[in-house]
């Protein structure tokens, strides 16, 4: 963050005044050199206008940085509905906040500690699941024919469809005896026709499934894009020397593809993580038991029993359960970035 | 939320190298993956299972409210009379005007911030760059209830401090969509901007124009493609969220999304009206659609076009 706000210093461009001064008796100083500290600060600018940096710069300081580091600050405060709104002088606790969410459940009877199985459990499943699911999509149309297009098209539509939405249908979808699940279910005598989707333990799986159903298309965008990226001459080159396509497969598409699904991978599995919206919306509030992933769990302490010394404990523990895919994202992107 | 943008950064590593390829002419056998029936087995399936789904919203939208409790559909029963009540029966005009005003101005802001770091971070050199890229790419990953907590306890105490509302008002949601929409708009300008030659502006400088005029007479006119995508998937960061909306709305500002939201709550109780609500659900979803299936070519491509060339 310091780093960031000494950005635009006019120091930052050409060599530093000092030397320009013990030079100058020989030549004249570059004209960039010349002229007061203002003057200087001000041509520079113009050549290089790095003051540009400043909007974004204090921006993502301002509502992103400084606020992380208030909810480590906050997680510390005893906070409640009357010291809230004068937090700053809340008394502190210590890692209190912390010894209460893992010990005691929240309003809803859910502790952290489960809250954290649930979510891990429904983010990488969905991220198991979508990956291969969105490999064959990408293969699948890899290869234009007719309708391809059509068929693309079609293929982002659960993906683009707002979460919100697709939580609304699936809480019909999946209504108790009425909905089309159990209707199907019921008719091919697969279940029972009151399988109790949207309550008790079923309401994981429920959610699950609508998951899978919403997020595939991701994995199948870079799996896509991947694939077009690699040259048709490879493609021409293996077919000359006679590969099947399975060799093509294992020899010219997977290796390339690697890196892009690694990351694709690990990007769908932190983003599953903090879906709040789906369990808040497709459950009647609050959600079952069964669905309180850590983003839940951290909204009803704070939002339902004010209890935001807690809820601030939860958010920093789900930050640092994602700081090692993070930093593993942020080094793999700078990496591919080339700096 | 922001995985769309994410995906940029994930294609950014191959695509580009070559863009045109199989976009543009069929793909020879060569290319050739699958054995053609689990190609098409395969995308059967998958559009199959893609599309029941949204079907099925679209026939209840069209079925008395009863009906849909019941779960008794008949297609002989379709009727548009859910398209007109709807409208009554919740606030969703109100809440499509928020959504448009909030979500289109939080992009507007997020958009230009955007476009005036991404400038000097793909034309210069400079110490602080790097990490100021790194920031860029580490605050998408920050968790939304992560920053809800502490922006609602600065804002309740900044209204104590101040004795005013701003919880509820424009202003508040606005700003807190930007913690999306101006690391994301950022990092994708940056990715587009990389692409541009700096020849073009340097004849231009060579030609007397000044940094700036060369900033608005030949950057600018070949960015507005980025630009666009960059508001469209910082606008529906706002559209779609309900998390922020739920916290920092209240019923003069309340979004579209909040208004479905509660209505589906509402609409649980007593006397469900499904129907209704699934009307509403496709005025919600259906720009949203239309607008990826219009940029859909472009926004695939312009994601994942972007990075590759400078590097």
């Amino acid at each position: 963050m310091a780093m960031k706000t000494d950005v635009p210093a006019p120091s930052d461009s050409g060599p530093a005044p000092r030397n320009g001064g013990r030079r100058g008796g020989k030549r004249p100083a570059p004209a960039h050199e010349r002229g007061s500290l203002l003057e200087r600060f001000v041509r520079n600018q113009r050549n290089r206008p790095l003051w540009m940096l400043l909007p974004t710069g204090i921006a993502i300081t301002v509502i992103v940085i400084v606020p992380v580091i208030i909810t480590v600050v906050l997680s510390l405060l005893n906070l409640n509905v009357s010291t809230l709104r004068e937090w700053l002088g809340a008394p502190f606790i210590g890692f209190k906040n912390f010894v209460n969410a893992f010990t005691q459940p929240n309003i809803l009877g859910v502790t952290l500690v489960r809250s954290i199985e649930i979510s891990f459990v429904f983010s990488i499943l969905t991220t198991l699941v979508t990956t291969p699911i969105g490999i064959l999509a990408a293969f699948s149309v890899h290869r234009r024919f007719r309708g391809s297009g059509v068929v693309r098209a079609i293929y982002l539509i659960p993906y683009v469809i707002p979460t919100f939405v697709t939580a609304l249908v699936a809480r019909i979808a999946f209504a108790n005896g009425t909905g089309f699940v159990d209707q199907i279910l019921g008719d091919l005598h697969i279940a029972n026709r009151n399988f109790y989707w949207l309550i008790g333990p079923h309401a994981f799986w429920a959610m699950q499934i609508t998951e899978i159903w919403a997020t595939w298309p991701f994995i199948y965008l870079l799996a896509l894009a991947g694939l077009q990226a690699i040259p048709k001459e490879h493609y021409e080159a293996a077919s000359l020397d006679g590969a099947t396509m399975g060799q093509r497969l294992r020899h010219i598409v997977l290796p390339e593809l690697g890196g892009v699904l690694k990351l694709g991978m690990l990007l769908s599995t932190l983003f599953h993580f903090g879906n709040f919206t789906l369990a808040f919306v497709m459950f009647s509030s609050p959600p079952p038991p069964s669905v309180e992933v850590l983003p839940i769990n951290a909204y009803f302490n704070a939002f339902s029993s004010f209890d935001f010394g807690i809820a601030s404990a939860i958010a920093v523990v789900t930050m640092v359960i994602l700081i090692v895919p993070a930093y593993i994202y942020i080094r793999a992107t700078r990496i591919s970035e080339g700096g | 939320m922001s995985v769309t943008a994410s995906a940029a950064a994930g294609a950014r590593r191959g695509a580009g190298r070559r863009r045109t390829g199989s976009r543009t002419t069929p793909g020879s056998a060569a290319e050739q993956l699958m054995p053609r029936w689990l190609t098409r087995s395969v995308a059967g399936v998958l559009v199959v299972v893609s599309v029941v789904p949204v079907l099925y919203m679209i026939v209840l939208s069209f079925t008395p409210n009863q009906n849909v409790a019941l779960g008794t559909i008949s297609l002989a029963q379709l009727t548009i009379s859910n398209y007109t009540s709807m409208w009554s029966a919740a606030p969703l005009a109100a809440g499509l005007v928020h959504t448009l005003v909030i979500a289109g101005a939080s992009a507007l802001l997020s958009v230009s911030f955007g476009l005036l770091a991404a400038y000097p971070l793909t034309r210069f050199k400079f110490r602080g760059r790097a990490p100021f890229m790194t920031v860029l790419i580490g605050v998408q990953t920050v968790p939304g209830t992560t920053l809800v907590l502490p922006l609602f306890a600065v804002l309740s105490w900044i209204q104590t401090t101040l004795s005013t509302q701003f919880i509820g008002t424009y202003w508040a949601i606005i700003v807190t969509y930007m913690t999306f929409g101006v690391p994301l708009s950022t990092w994708l300008l940056v990715a587009y901007l990389r692409t541009i030659p700096r020849d073009l502006e340097e004849a231009a400088l060579v030609d007397g124009c000044t940094r700036f005029g060369a900033l608005r007479r030949i950057v600018l006119p070949l960015t507005v493609p980025a630009l666009v995508v960059a508001f469209v998937f910082a606008f529906l960061v706002g559209w779609n969220d309900v998390l922020f909306a739920s916290v920092f709305t209240n019923s003069s500002t309340q979004t579209l999304a909040i208004v479905v939201q509660r209505f589906a709550n509402n609409s649980a109780a007593s006397l469900p009206v499904y129907g209704e609500l699934m009307s509403a659900a496709v005025v919600s979803s259906a720009p949203v659609v239309f607008l990826y299936l219009a940029f859909q070519r472009y926004l695939v491509n312009g994601l994942s076009a972007g990075s590759l060339t400078g590097v």
